[in-house]
């Protein structure tokens, strides 16, 4: 069979719902596409642990810190479970480590973030988890099977850490004034990348993992989930929203308009130069060269267990 | 280091099923990882971790399919047993009426 005709016959199994496995023939584009795919997905998992990391010496008491730290340890868990799927697709853990700390690959916009206080716990725990179960809700039905049944199990997670980062927010919100100016506070500064965090919007015609079904939503679709779901949340709580400010619509929903979004602050992060990609990707870098006697023990079978 | 797959299972009533899969040095180390990535919240009673080279697998899913019609090995096979409940019945009352 031609390559032709293997496309061909791949195309049509796509628009029939067809699902993918790792041993199946696939084009070399959707091979590289879903690979570059679920390791941005994975870095984004363990470079989202860091800031969180960074607020856990903010934790009002000893039980939200170890709630906390247990939340980091399951994101960089998914982190694992998404290496894992992706090394399968032919590239090395070592090769995206390094490719990641060298700043080659990407990571989530929000993690390019500074964090000030307890305040930016609740709203990464609530607002930016939540924007990621949108996202991931939405990839549950991907075209790459395996990609599938890790983001099932890390779906159950985050809808947990949803539970954890509104409990955080609803303590915050029936506090003192303090405690209510900590959340809004926090929440001027991360909206706009909040909504930043779904990207601008599809090129339906261009995207080849839209087209095969890898991704399954466009992203002004999720943006919108996003909001109709969250803005009356967070208006109930009586707290207002910064630029780019969600209007209601006649039929319902919350809008936001595209001119009122200022896509600088991402165009930079696209480049790897956020407000906190060099110190974040020197801590990951560290953090890596320090654990490289684990891994070198770990190399060799049953040394550990002389 | 080796590819482990890694099965879980939930309950003794339960299959084991397939998690995931973990790199490790050996066995030991495999089941350590295992057990942190997929049993933090003790999600299973039991796991079991298979080198995925020791895993065998039809490599032609085409094989997987029925040779020839065996229809006779599935229940929609036999769903006109009520027409035929009728029809015995009915035979069975002729019976009767002559006998």
């Amino acid at each position: 069979m031609t390559y032709e005709e293997k496309l061909g016959r791949f195309n049509e199994h796509i628009a029939l719902g067809g699902k993918v496995e790792t041993q199946d023939w696939m084009p070399d584009d959707y091979r590289r596409g879903v690979l570059k795919f679920i390791e941005m997905h994975a870095n984004s998992e363990i470079m989202g642990a860091l800031p969180e990391r960074e607020c856990l010496p903010f934790a009002p008491s000893l039980q939200r810190k170890m709630s906390l730290a247990a939340k980091i340890q399951d994101e960089v868990g998914h982190a694992q479970l998404l290496y894992r799927v992706a090394e399968d697709l032919g590239k090395s853990r070592e090769a995206m480590f390094v490719d990641l700390v060298q700043g080659r690959s990407k990571f989530h916009n929000v993690f390019h973030y500074p964090v000030h206080q307890w305040g930016d716990v609740a709203i990464i725990g609530w607002l930016i988890d939540g924007a990621a179960l949108v996202t991931q809700a939405a990839l549950l039905d991907s075209s790459y099977a395996p990609y599938t049944r890790v983001l099932k199990r890390i779906c159950t997670e985050e809808q947990l850490h949803l539970r954890h980062g509104e409990d955080i927010t609803l303590e915050l919100a029936s506090g003192t004034d303090a405690q209510r100016e900590m959340f809004q506070e926090a929440l001027n500064r991360w909206w706009l990348a909040i909504i930043h965090f779904f990207g601008p919007k599809s090129n339906v015609e261009k995207d080849l993992l839209l087209r095969w079904k890898v991704k399954t939503r466009t992203n002004e679709d999720l943006r919108q989930e996003f909001l109709d779901r969250y803005v009356p949340k967070i208006f109930e709580l009586g707290f207002h929203f910064p630029t780019p400010t969600p209007h209601s619509s006649e039929d319902g929903h919350w809008l936001i308009k595209d001119e009122d979004i200022d896509w600088e602050p991402l165009n930079s992060i696209k480049k790897n130069e956020g407000p906190e990609t060099e110190r974040r990707l020197s801590n990951r870098r560290a953090i890596y060269e320090d654990h490289r006697w684990v891994r070198e023990a770990l190399s060799e079978p049953a040394v550990h267990a002389a | 280091m080796d590819v482990y797959e890694v099965f879980r299972r939930g309950g003794h009533k339960e299959p084991f099923e397939h998690c995931g899969s973990v790199i490790a040095p050996d066995s030991e180390m495999g089941l350590l990882m295992a057990k942190e990535c997929f049993l933090r919240r003790r999600e299973g009673e039991h796991l079991w971790l298979v080198r995925r080279t020791d895993i065998h697998s039809f490599k032609d899913e085409s094989l997987l399919e029925i040779a020839a019609d065996k229809s006779y090995r599935f229940a929609h096979a036999y769903r006109d047993v009520v027409k035929k409940r009728d029809k015995a019945r009915e035979r069975a009352r002729e019976l009767g009426e002559t006998g």
